[in-house]
């Protein structure tokens, strides 16, 4: 079976005018137009198989929405192929559209002055869902989004959690079997980001739906994607499992010890640093390669009762990746 | 019949939503009411002084002011909610939802939103030709009624391309709230008919901005008047300007597609 998602070279490119400043200079920049060209996305390429779930990272501006919007058709590239589901996005055939669906933590798509479920009637018109699938559709994000009677209030009078529910479920009425999420749970309480992990966990395993998501909470990609694609600055810089990310980026290893008792520490050669003694237990950190001598040492010159080696927290890796000084 | 289906289904959240605001609604038609009253009382008030003006006796121009207020009916109910709806959602950056539609973005962008309650306008603008028509006893033949609703419909279509047309300059143009207000004071001149106004200005609302067409060739046609312009020109040119507007849209639409914000 073909990919669902192969993107090729992918690059996207904005023409974007130079603000001057002062007077003078914006006289000057309305007769002759400097323009600045930002490489949101500068070749990059991947492919994303039926059924992942893939968590698309990176800073600010790394050009993540960018791809997205690509992807969904919503841009034109500036050079690439791309081919998901067997159509070329930007085409934006009427079969390409009802098959994904472009879902921005953002943006919302709902009336706000009415229930969300008059705006998911419009969706289904809009969609040409025929009423036992929409029907079948509606329960089963009720159901996983517990959605109770949020469909029924005004969009407005909906807490922010509940609206990116009930935004949710209007860009699943069609059953797409593509879902790009761009920031899902962005300014969410953490409890309401758990239920929407929770609920794109249970849908794909529902559906089947392939998910190429967006976020800045590493909570989110932990418990969602197996597998991440990094970038910044529009280039791609990992894809793969997590656990990789971590193995390849991670500088450090944490080693915490317990000791038998009371005991001066030797001497560390320089190769670790002592992070924190607290009564018996001992942390210390040690570049990657001294992990091994470091942890050695300690057994031969210590009473240890128990030693843990341990990768430093996710967070700290991605921040090293995107400072650039990983490996 | 899926296009019906959609239109109904906005129809049907439009009716809603102005439903759920009813003090308002009564406000507005009262000030419709008004609107159009005071619209009629300034006729009366010109035409005490002279019998005629420009070759118009005053029922006439009562049918040419509820022409006016019937393509501004259908403007303000049908057309100006869905476009200026796509102005602030290019704004707002949800009009990517619209292309993600599997729908033509045109066709989803000027049957959106329905402002009901200004088909209050509509029915008094038709009141107001009813009025207009059986106080100058004219004879109306199926004929004639069908001409005038030729006439009308190229009209309808001529405000809507300009109004798209100014719509898509959004697409290059984050802010264009006051080139529509340029449209409604060209609009507006349309309460009179074009004879009125001096050589240069008649020109530029036959031909440039083609007002004329909107309400005085309609008034012409069916209160027997000899026309300004061959009646025919105004389907013609409803139609040339609804093709130019679509074609502009789609150059507005790739300008969009190539840098959306
Ligand atoms: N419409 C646009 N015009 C010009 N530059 C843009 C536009 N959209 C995004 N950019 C720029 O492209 C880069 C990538 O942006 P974006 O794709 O939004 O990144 P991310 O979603 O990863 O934060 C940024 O430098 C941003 O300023
Ligand atoms: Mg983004």
């Amino acid at each position: 079976m073909p990919p669902d998602i192969s993107v090729r070279q992918l690059v996207k490119h904005y023409v974007v005018p130079e603000r001057a400043g002062g007077l003078r200079a914006s006289f000057r920049s309305v007769l002759r137009r400097k323009h600045r060209l930002v490489r949101a996305v500068d070749g990059i390429s991947f492919e994303v198989e039926r059924g992942e779930v893939v968590g698309f990272l990176g800073p600010n501006g790394a050009g993540k929405t960018t791809a997205l919007k690509v992807l969904s058709g919503l841009l034109h590239p500036t050079d690439g192929q791309v081919d998901v589901l067997g159509y070329t996005p930007w085409d934006r055939r009427a079969e390409y559209l009802s098959r994904i669906t472009l879902i921005m933590g953002q943006r919302q798509q709902l009336f706000w002055d009415l229930p969300a479920a008059d705006s998911f009637l419009v969706n289904k018109a809009v969609f040409g869902i025929d009423d036992a699938v929409y029907k079948r559709t509606v329960d089963l994000l009720t159901e996983l989004l517990d959605l109770g009677d949020l469909l029924t209030k005004p969009v407005r009078q909906l807490s922010l959690g509940e609206r990116m529910k009930v935004e949710l479920a209007a860009g699943l009425l069609h059953t797409p079997r593509v879902l790009f999420l761009d920031e899902p749970t962005i300014g969410l309480d953490v409890t309401m980001q758990q239920r929407i992990r929770e609920f794109v966990t249970a849908y794909n395993a529902e559906t089947g739906a392939t998910v190429l998501l967006t976020s800045h909470y590493m909570a989110d990609v932990k418990a969602l994607a197996r597998r991440v694609i990094v970038i910044d600055q529009g280039k791609l810089l990992y894809d793969g499992a997590l656990a990789g990310l971590v193995q390849r980026y991670a500088p450090h290893k944490t080693i915490t010890v317990h000791l038998e008792r009371s005991v001066d520490l030797p001497d560390l050669n320089g190769q670790a640093e002592v992070l924190s003694v607290e009564g018996l237990q001992v942390t210390v950190r040690a570049g990657k390669d001294d992990a091994p001598e470091v942890t050695g040492r300690l057994l031969t010159q210590l009473p240890i009762a128990d030693l843990s080696v341990e990768d430093p927290p996710l967070e700290e890796v991605i921040d090293q990746v995107f400072r650039g000084d990983g490996p | 019949m899926r296009i019906l289906r959609i239109v109904s289904a906005f129809l049907r959240a439009a009716i809603l939503k102005e439903t759920a605001y009813r003090a308002e609604l009564a406000g507005n038609l009262l000030r419709s009411v008004i609107n159009i009253g005071v619209a009629v009382g300034g006729l009366a008030v010109v035409f005490s002084h002279t019998s005629e003006l420009s070759g118009w006796r005053l029922e006439q121009a009562m049918v040419l002011l509820g022409v006016y207020y019937l393509v501004q009916g259908i403007v303000q109910t049908a057309l100006s909610p869905s476009l200026n709806e796509v102005v602030s959602e290019v704004r707002k950056g949800t009009f990517d939802y619209v292309l993600l539609k599997p729908v033509p973005s045109l066709l989803l962008s000027s049957t959106r939103r329905f402002v009901v309650w200004h088909v209050a306008d509509v029915m008094l603008g038709g009141a107001i030709i009813a009025i207009g028509l059986i106080r100058l006893e004219a004879q109306i033949t199926v004929g004639i009624a069908a001409v005038f609703v030729g006439v009308m419909v190229g009209g309808v279509a001529i405000v809507f391309s300009i109004w798209l047309a100014l719509t898509t300059l959004v697409f290059w143009f984050v802010r264009v709230e006051n080139i529509t207000m340029i449209f409604q004071l060209f609009f507006d001149t349309g309460r009179y008919p074009v004879e009125i106004y001096p050589f240069w200005l008649r020109q530029l609302l036959t031909f440039v901005f083609p007002v004329a067409f909107i309400t005085t060739v309609p008034a012409q046609t069916i209160t027997g008047r000899e026309p300004l312009v061959a009646i025919w020109l105004a389907p013609l040119i409803g139609i040339l300007a609804l093709l130019a507007a679509a074609r502009f849209w789609r150059i507005g639409l790739s300008r969009y597609t190539s840098a959306s914000s």
